[in-house]
């Protein structure tokens, strides 16, 4: 357990990254979203809010990838490493998810700042009454630090071929996911039949988040570093 | 008593190639063990399997005891300090901080006296730092951390000579006060020669030098003379070298001489300089720890 | 300071056993400790130790628990003893061998040994 909470501390000990920067760069996009829509009645809703969740996926990057090594050689073990960041990127999740759904509650009080302004709010996902706002950017906050773990480790046992590799290689699956669908409107196996509800999608994303993390896992259990 | 590392057919393939070839030792502690090889002998390979970030292909480690392994019991009494570490880009402060909650053991005045010595800027982004800072603060880290098992990985690049003997005696001062298992990979061989008791010299992942310091001193020395002098003194000896221009000869004759040994090369006039550690290492790779062992005995 | 062609804890041992035997080290003396030896010749304490253990074996140092090492009595009578064996087979032998290669007479060697010992005010003959 102190593991867990050591390795915690050390991707906090320069507290910037995981705790002020995604804030800081969505106050700017919102403040910049806020201007423009002041000005010339901007996009509306905008998509700003993507801004926090790519925040994620970079710190996960960075806490598999970039602080790795050096959390390695203090003698971390890879599994309380994993587990350390993991809880971590929990914490966080659920704590900026607060935020979030907080947020939108006041957009929705002040009728979107005064503008019309939808930054906190998305239609069908992010629509909802506070609380399941929270878990869904739970959900997706985790799911994309997790996903962002996978891009570090496997850069650091693979290096650029295996990241290359592994971008191809989405890339491959999504394409013959695209065709799938393509070929079969009506096949409910392509998985659009899953999703007829915001609460719905929240669970695959949930289910998803949970097959990184154990996939994630296995890959990082035999890294070098 | 359990050695403290415990490496016993030690195999690393990588890429049809042995980094390591059944390596077997055993170190006891406290002590002072060198591992000496050449750039790509496998000392870093050997290093990093034992602090568990690279994984052997077969054989076994155990360190205090146990396997390292995914082992935290064990990972937190061991550190390896690397030449080529990868920091996160972190300030030196934060780095420093990192490690201390890593380590039982690590002391912080011991930290802050050396940061001082080496002149680390502790504001400074580690991206900043010079290859000798890096190499400084990975000193600091490995000797701070006071863990049970310190090892360090060439601990030299980007030092000049001063701050490198400023390594030696802060190592030698911190370790008698606080006796541990240190193991110090080199090729700068003569500059440590005095700190080790042990030697270990690796070559082409396999060892082929296993002794004590101690023995090793004198365990060859260069004759030289005349011709016929250095004949007649080398009689009877294992000869590794033979040099000569014109009259003159130079061997390298291996075995220890004593007094009478002297005695006789003074009266033939000959030259006698023992082979320095480095000399000596750099002999070895071609010979083996038989051979060695026989030529002392003779 | 130390000599590649010997192990160094005999050098040690030598190092303080030639102090004893010339007075620098008087009996009674408290001599460095392990610790001190080892940073000053910058040499692992391991090793210095096993220097000062080939001392006390031969009887010329004495450990006094808790406060260090002391040169033992008649330690330096004890060295100039067996140097005195010695003698006859480190110095006067070579320096006959030698004489004898030169062509020097014994009755010669004698009167070089007078004249050196009288300039350098040393043995008497």
């Amino acid at each position: 357990m102190t593991a867990w909470i050591n390795v915690g501390r050390y991707h906090l000990v320069d507290p910037i990254a995981y705790l002020v920067a995604p804030w800081a760069i969505l106050a700017f996009v919102f403040l910049i979203n806020l201007v423009i829509t002041e000005a010339e009645g901007g996009p509306n809703p905008t998509k700003a809010l993507a801004v926090i969740y790519l925040c994620f996926f970079g710190l996960g990057i960075l806490s598999a990838g970039g602080s790795l090594p050096f959390g390695l050689a203090l003698g971390a073990s890879r599994r309380s490493y994993y587990t350390g960041t993991l809880l971590l990127a929990v914490a966080l999740a659920a704590a900026d998810g607060l935020g979030l759904a907080l947020l939108q509650v006041a957009e929705r009080g002040t009728h979107g700042w005064g503008l019309a302004l939808h930054v906190f709010q998305v239609s069908y996902i992010l629509a909802g009454p506070w609380y399941l706002t929270w878990l869904t950017s739970f959900v997706g906050l985790t799911l994309l630090f997790v996903y962002g773990m996978w891009y570090g480790i496997i850069y650091r046992r693979w290096n650029r071929f295996g990241l290359v590799a592994f971008i191809v290689g989405q890339v491959a699956v999504i394409r013959v996911w695209i065709v799938i669908v393509d070929r079969g409107h009506n096949w409910g196996g392509a998985g659009f039949s899953f999703t007829p509800s915001p609460m719905g999608l929240t669970a695959v994303l949930a289910a998803l988040a949970v097959v990184l993390l154990i996939g994630g896992f296995a890959l990082m259990r035999r890294v070098s570093v | 008593m359990t050695p403290t590392i415990s490496v016993s057919g030690l195999t690393r393939r990588y890429r049809g190639q042995r980094a390591l070839d059944d390596v077997t030792f055993d170190i006891d502690g406290p002590s002072i063990t060198g591992l000496l090889g050449r750039n790509g002998a496998g000392k870093t390979t050997l290093m990093r399997i034992i602090a568990t970030q690279e994984f052997a292909s077969a054989g076994s480690v155990r360190v205090l005891g146990s396997s390292p392994v995914e082992n935290g019991a064990v990972l937190r009494r061991m550190v390896l300090v690397r030449e080529d570490q990868t920091f996160p880009r972190l300030r030196v402060r934060h780095l420093l901080r990192a490690a201390s909650w890593f380590y039982p053991n690590w002391s912080g005045g011991l930290a802050e006296g050396l940061v001082a010595d080496f002149n680390l800027p502790l504001n400074r982004n580690v991206g900043g730092l010079s290859r000798g800072m890096r190499t400084a603060l990975g000193i600091v880290i490995g000797l701070a951390a006071r863990a049970e098992v310190t090892m360090f990985d060439e601990p030299y690049a980007g030092l000049d000579a001063v701050a490198r003997q400023l390594f030696y005696d802060r190592m030698l001062a911190d370790f008698t006060d606080h006796p541990r298992t240190m193991l110090v990979s080199t090729h700068l061989i003569d500059e440590a020669a005095d700190l080790l008791e042990r030697v270990l010299v690796i070559d082409q992942g396999r060892i082929v030098l296993d002794a004590a310091a101690d023995d090793l001193r004198g365990a060859a020395t260069t004759v030289s003379g005349t011709v016929d002098a250095v004949e007649e003194f080398a009689a009877g000896r294992a000869v590794w070298d033979r040099r000569s221009i014109g009259s003159q000869e130079s061997v390298v004759v291996s075995g220890v001489l004593d007094d009478d040994d002297r005695a006789r090369a003074r009266q033939l006039r000959l030259s006698l300089t023992p082979l320095s550690l480095q000399q000596l290492v750099s002999q070895v790779p071609g010979r083996s720890n038989q051979d060695l062992k026989e030529d002392q005995s003779a | 300071m130390l000599d590649e062609g010997a192990p160094i804890f005999s050098q040690i041992a030598e190092r303080l056993s030639e102090e004893i035997a010339e007075g620098v080290l008087a009996e009674g003396e408290r001599v460095p400790s392990t610790n001190e030896l080892a940073a000053y010749y910058r040499i692992n304490p391991a090793t210095a130790a096993k220097g000062i253990n080939v001392l006390t074996d031969g009887g010329l140092l004495e450990k006094r628990r808790g406060i260090g090492m002391f040169v033992a009595a008649r330690a330096r009578e004890r060295l100039l003893e067996t140097r005195r064996q010695r003698f006859t087979e480190r110095y006067v032998e070579p320096l006959v061998a030698e004489a004898n290669r030169l062509g020097i007479d014994a009755e010669s060697v004698v009167a070089l040994v007078r004249e050196s010992s009288a300039a350098g005010g040393g043995v008497r003959v």
